[in-house]
């Protein structure tokens, strides 16, 4: 009697301990890759979701609820995601008004969000992305080619910008981040062409994102840069400021007290 | 105690029979007005004088009266000055070392966060250091030294008949010693070695006249038919690379294509329904591709300012502006003819190639190629 009942509640131990080490088993080899898929693809719809939504309250308006544009702005279907870095990365949308161009402003919307309006309008009908990974570390002497042949016409060889017909300008690059430079020159915003990863390769264009840094951010020695347009406003400067100066001092040593 | 050694306050207390001995302006400027200014040119004068320095004692421009200064008169106000001197000359020594300090405590290095700092702070301390004695020197000059007006005066500047006779007979003796007027051989050949020496400029203005003409040294570029367009690092541009909206610098691909200063072309495309072709050159661009020279019709600057929403290309220099949808003409600027335009096709492996070379001179305008408006 006692053994038989000892039989029969061994029979389920061994069964409930068997399930237990398959249930460990499945959970320690088959769970974690699941649940990362599974958090994965739900990661990159919940940031389309709430791409949407903030597409939907910042700029269905002038864009359309469908992306498909209007009255106020342009169609962005196809635009690509890194239409949106730039435009919303550097302040220039939301739109303030309907000027001839966009100016740099402050920026409205955290990265997370930017990246979120961005999975949305990548969604739908995709376009250029920006690649993962760092976007700064180009070959420097590279860059500075490439900046010269590509950019410096419009850009001006120290970044400082210039101006375009009617109003339009080429912006000044300094401070502007490396997403934001990179996905320019993917998006070609407003009158700027677009440089295809054909035209300038992912590497290039890493290049010349460094070099644009490194004129308008590392090699600043201090002072009154002037609009760093070389020599013509310095000479200006020394011969109206500077002149002045010495005629004026002049003037006091002359002077009979 | 000598007079050098005493400051001026003192010597003006001095009692009278020591007023010769300075020799200050004022002591003369009596001899001034009873010898005037007439006198001094005469040649007697001069001549009696003779050619040494003694021209101190001559008759001079009167002085102006010697107006005392404040630190003349008050020993109070000669010692705050000489303080502020000494200041300025110490506010010299700190601007010294704190340059050199801050040389060496606090270098220049790359990406650092005091660099917005470091070349004002050293100008800064360079100034100080240059300016305190500056500023040192020129107070002292002002407040302390003496400042009483002296005349001095020239020696005359003709030089002496003597002279002048002596070197005129020197220079005729020469030429008699060379034997220029005798020896006519060589007269004649060397005035012959100089003349033909002026035709050595001829060959270099050559450029100018009919041969640059011939040579249609200014209406040929280095493209030819049949030669790919290649970006700056050498790679053939295919059909494809660009998307709508994109400009690319293209050279042709012959030896030191890119260097050329006439060949560079901009390869710009656009929607096709957006390209209005002129006439006649409907088959010079391919699906919304067209290339023009990028040398400026006006002056000659790179028009590569290409603005692809509105289609102009613009010139930094003189603001000419171009319309690249229609045949590159010209809309705005003091340009007076259109950017020349590059027959383009692709090759049969799909790389962009010249049809020929241009069909204009490209640039601006010279003698043989004369400006028409909106050509």
């Amino acid at each position: 009697m006692t053994s038989t009942r000892f039989q029969r509640l061994s029979g389920y131990a061994v069964v409930l301990l068997a399930l237990a080490f398959v249930g460990a088993l499945y959970t320690a080899f088959a769970a974690p890759k699941s649940r990362a898929e599974d958090s994965g693809g739900t990661e990159q719809s919940m940031a389309v979701k709430a791409g949407r939504e903030l597409f939907l309250q910042g700029c269905s308006t002038c864009h359309g609820l469908n992306l498909q544009g209007g009255a106020g702005g342009p169609s962005l279907i196809g635009v690509g995601a890194s239409s949106v870095v730039f435009q919303v990365g550097s302040g220039r949308m939301p739109l303030y008004a309907g000027t001839v161009q966009a100016p740099r402003k402050k920026v409205k919307y955290t990265d997370a969000e930017i990246d979120q309006l961005a999975a949305y309008v990548q969604s739908k009908g995709g376009g250029p992305e920006l690649p993962s990974g760092k976007l700064d570390d180009g070959e420097l002497q590279m860059g500075g080619d490439l900046f010269r042949t590509n950019c410096a016409s419009c850009h001006n060889f120290a970044g400082s910008g210039g101006a375009l017909t009617y109003g339009k300008y080429a912006p000044e690059l300094t401070e502007a981040s490396a997403r934001v430079i990179y996905s320019a020159m993917q998006s070609g915003p407003e009158n700027m062409p677009r440089f295809s990863d054909n035209q300038l390769t992912p590497d290039e264009k890493k290049a010349i994102v460094r070099y644009v840094q490194f004129i308008t951010k590392g090699s600043q020695p201090g002072g009154a840069d002037l609009g760093r347009y070389g020599p013509v406003p310095e000479g200006l400067v020394i011969w109206l400021v500077g002149l002045t100066a010495l005629v004026g001092i002049t003037l006091w040593i002359g002077a009979r007290q | 105690m000598t007079d050098d050694n005493k400051s001026i306050r003192e010597r003006l207390q001095a009692p009278a029979d020591d007023e010769d001995a300075n020799t200050g302006g004022d002591s003369r400027g009596s001899d001034v007005t009873e010898n005037g200014f007439q006198n001094t040119d005469s040649r007697a004068d001069l001549a009696a004088r003779g050619r040494d320095d003694s021209q101190t004692a001559a008759p001079s421009a009167p002085a102006a009266p010697y107006e005392l200064r404040h630190a003349d008169l008050d020993a109070a106000a000669e010692r705050s000055a000489e303080r502020k001197v000494a200041f300025l000359f110490l506010l010299s020594v700190v601007g010294t070392v704190g340059f050199i300090w801050v040389f060496f405590a606090s270098p220049y290095k790359y990406g650092e966060s005091n660099n917005d700092w470091f070349t004002p702070l050293l100008a800064f301390f360079m100034a100080l250091a240059l300016t305190g004695i500056g500023a040192g020197a020129v107070k002292w000059a002002k407040s302390l030294m003496g400042d009483a007006e002296v005349v001095q005066e020239r020696h005359d500047f003709a030089s002496d008949p003597a002279d002048l006779a002596e070197t005129g007979q020197a220079l005729v003796e020469g030429l008699q010693v060379t034997g220029l007027g005798r020896r006519k051989l060589l007269t004649g050949t060397l005035l012959l070695g100089a003349g033909s020496l002026l035709l050595l400029p001829l060959p270099l203005l050559l450029d100018l006249g009919p041969y640059a003409h011939k040579e249609r040294l200014l209406r040929r570029t280095g493209w030819r038919k049949g030669v790919r367009l290649v970006r700056r690092n050498g790679s053939p541009v295919r059909l494809g690379d660009l998307e709508i909206g994109s400009l690319e610098t293209v050279y042709p691909d012959v030896p030191g294509g890119d260097v050329l200063a006439d060949s560079p072309t901009m390869l710009i495309r656009m929607l096709p329904s957006q390209l209005v072709p002129r006439h006649g050159r409907e088959d010079w661009s391919i699906d919304g591709h067209i290339a023009y020279s990028v040398i400026c019709t006006h002056l000659g600057c790179p028009v590569k300012l290409y603005e692809q929403q509105t289609h102009h290309l613009f010139c930094p220099c003189h603001q000419s502006t171009f319309d690249a949808s229609h045949g590159a003409k010209v809309v705005f600027g003091p340009a007076a003819r259109s950017l020349p335009q590059l027959p383009i096709a692709v090759d049969e492996e799909g790389y962009f190639v010249a049809q020929s070379d241009y069909t204009e001179p490209v640039g601006p305008s010279f003698w043989e190629r004369k400006s028409r408006r909106f050509s």
